[in-house]
């Protein structure tokens, strides 16, 4: 990456970089100071934005395969296109904003910050997700939120069938239908401090809490301990 | 009166009646640390044809026998160098108490070799204790970190691991205190299932990307390793050298744990010299052996067997059960402690509990105190130097300058089911079974 580069308007065309190059010139933006980059014609390329570490916004303007914006930090990623699997893996704070659909396990075991899909998502949205928030303005698939352990999960259409497995902690929303609880998911009451947190997280994003029927979904706390005359619970969970 | 002759069922021993009782009690299945307890053919049914009239020996005490063992020569700008051939496998800060770790990094760091991280996250204090440390990428993903990533000299995609192929570990309540279900983000407490499978990627097509995405967080710049347990090893191994590892980390069924059913640990996977075998076989096959490197795990306990390993085309070995162990896990000590939980010394396989009565696999302080780090980390550098000069031993009595340079035509089986798995001939005989 050039000085010059870093003056001119920051657009970074994919076309005949490799993932390793358009990565490494990301890093070098955010290590001088750039605020924002325009990323062009990602063509669906796994591994956009991986593990920067800065509060870059990368607007990548097209398609991106897996990983995009994974172990990032901090980062502000705008994807104009559908994303491949496990959008924002791992992302530990920041924000990616993805304005078509995701496929499989989006923002799988992220820790923090906020993934946002403006499309559905595929199954195992949300898996093992150990903190920040996840929105997913259309439907999920099957086993989302399994194995969730923390952290805000709004679900804004319908949801798969197995929602929320085996989750230990965190918090639930479907404004849809819910095709089936997984085990150890159960419906709670909605409060006043979840309608206001989600109006919080909603907002930003130009969609209003009453437009949708918000269903909360927590731990039952059936499966932290075993018990033996639970026999089916334990048999039938995953 | 004379003591009547007691007649025992073959087939409901003693303990076959209380292992049903047992879960007659608990209405599930029995849940242990340590590993496989049943006896299965391994390193010990072979030994070394050492040099005669038809090889020279070097000088035992006197000639240079290289020890040196480079692992992730394939991708990686900075490969992992170790002085030593053995390498401390990946055990949890969780499962082990945090002296236990510290202590295993420093031992290491002495023998100049590598440590590893567990289903946990990496302790800070043992990325200070360890020179070279591997951080796992775990199903579980619990404390997983790319600030911690970044600070690791390798990666280590865990698939599974030999105590439980293609099964989750434990964690019992009672070891989730508030600092491991801090790092774990967990509820204090709660019995934690770790999940057997990967959240983000399904398969090798996808591991392939997952390693391109590891690759990119950490600028190529340190080695992927990819640990299996040892089940269908040849397939295993060429996907993942499919998928892009650096280095196959193998380990086989006689592989400890701290806690998970014991039915894996009995019932699922191959021993470890059969899946050492496989592994070098596979690579071969593929043409990449010498460019990956293969770690062998599982019931490494001697020198003899660091040496029978390299010999059959490890490049390295992997212990954790026998480190614990030189530090003084079923040492005789504190004898009614291991009464009180049910057992006594050599025979101590409750790890899952977290009342380890020496204060390795414990999170309470008042166990943990008995494991002083200083000493304990003695121990283990110990333990580690007696089975490096037990390998040179070998190696230099086979007349080889390097403990690399031992290879399969140095050895031979004492039973037919080693030489049938080891495809090595009965010693004094032509004869290899299955082969001949």
């Amino acid at each position: 990456m050039t000085e010059s580069l870093i003056l001119s308007p920051p657009t970074l065309d994919c076309t005949g970089l490799t993932t390793r190059e358009i990565n490494q010139q990301l890093k070098k933006l955010a290590a001088a100071g750039a605020d924002t980059v325009d990323l062009l014609n990602p063509q669906g390329r796994h591994n956009l934005a991986v593990a920067i570490e800065a509060p870059l916004k990368v607007r990548i303007r097209g398609p991106v395969g897996y990983y995009c914006g994974g172990l990032s930090e901090g980062v502000d990623i705008e994807v104009d296109g559908p994303c491949g699997w496990s959008v924002g893996e791992n992302l530990m704070a920041g924000r990616i904003l993805v304005k078509g659909n995701a496929s499989a396990c989006a923002a799988a075991s992220a820790h923090g910050g906020t993934v946002c899909i403006l499309g559905s998502a595929g199954p195992r949205a949300g898996i093992s997700l150990k903190g920040g928030t996840l929105i997913v303005q259309g439907n999920v698939g099957h086993s989302s939120a399994f194995m969730m352990q923390a952290g805000t999960f709004i679900i804004c259409g319908d949801a798969g069938h197995s929602l929320g497995d085996s989750l230990y902690d965190g918090t639930i929303y479907v404004g849809g239908e819910i095709a089936s609880l997984g085990a150890d998911a159960q419906l709670a009451p909605m409060t006043d401090e979840d309608n206001a947190l989600l109006e919080q997280q909603l907002s930003p994003y130009g969609l209003a809490t009453q437009d949708y029927a918000f269903k909360k979904i927590v731990c039952a706390k059936q499966l932290y301990h075993f018990k033996a005359q639970d026999f089916s619970k334990f048999k039938d969970a995953y | 009166m004379d003591d009547p002759i007691l007649h025992t069922s073959s087939t409901f021993n003693p303990q076959v009646i209380a292992a049903i009782q047992e879960r007659a009690e608990l209405g599930r299945y029995m849940i242990r640390g340590f590993g496989a307890f049943r006896n299965v053919p391994r390193l010990d049914d072979l030994v070394f044809l050492t040099a005669s009239m038809t090889r020279l020996p070097l000088e035992g005490y006197r000639e240079k026998c290289d020890t040196r063992t480079v692992l992730g020569t394939r991708f990686a700008k900075r490969p992992m160098e170790l002085e030593i051939p053995i390498t401390v496998a990946g055990m949890s800060f969780g499962a082990l108490s945090k002296n236990a770790k510290v202590a295993l990094g420093q031992a290491a760091t002495w023998l100049g070799t590598s440590t590893t991280t567990g289903d946990g996250g990496m302790l800070p204090a043992e990325r200070d204790a360890s020179a070279k440390l591997v951080y796992q990428c775990l199903p579980s993903r619990y404390g997983f970190n790319p600030k911690d990533l970044k600070k690791a000299d390798a990666i280590e995609i865990v698939i599974g691991q030999g105590a439980k192929p293609g099964g989750g570990g434990l964690l019992m309540g009672q070891k989730v205190n508030a600092v491991v279900a801090g790092m774990r983000t967990l509820p204090e407490g709660v019995d934690q299932r770790s999940p057997s499978r990967h959240p983000d990627w399904i398969g090798p097509d996808d591991l392939r990307i997952k390693i391109e995405e590891l690759r990119e967080a950490t600028d190529w710049e340190i080695p992927i390793y990819i640990k299996m347990g040892a089940t269908r090893v040849k397939d295993d191994v060429k996907l993942a050298v499919k998928a892009g590892a650096d280095v196959i980390v193998l380990d086989g069924m006689e592989g400890g744990t701290a806690a998970t059913q014991s039915i894996f640990q009995e019932h699922s996977g191959i021993p470890t010299l059969p899946a050492l075998v496989q592994a070098v076989e596979a690579l071969k096959e593929i043409g990449v052996y010498g460019e990956v490197q293969l770690v062998i795990s599982g019931g490494i306990r001697s020198g003899p067997d660091v040496a029978k390993a390299l010999a059959l085309g490890a490049d390295a070995v992997s212990i954790g059960t026998s480190a614990l162990i030189a530090m003084g896990c079923n040492k005789p000590v504190y004898i009614e402690d291991y009464q009180a939980l049910g057992t006594e010394p050599y025979h101590c396989h409750h790890c899952h509990t977290g009342r380890c009565p020496v204060g390795i696999t414990t999170q309470d302080e008042d166990l943990m105190a008995r494991l002083p780090i200083e000493e304990a980390s003695t121990h283990v550098a110990n333990y580690l130097q007696s089975m490096v000069m037990e390998a040179q031993s070998l190696a230099r009595s086979c007349g080889k300058s390097s403990v690399h340079n031992l290879e399969r035509e140095d050895l031979v089986a004492l039973t037919l089911e080693a030489s049938a798995m080891a495809k090595l001939p009965l010693a004094g005989t032509d004869f290899i079974l299955g082969q001949s």
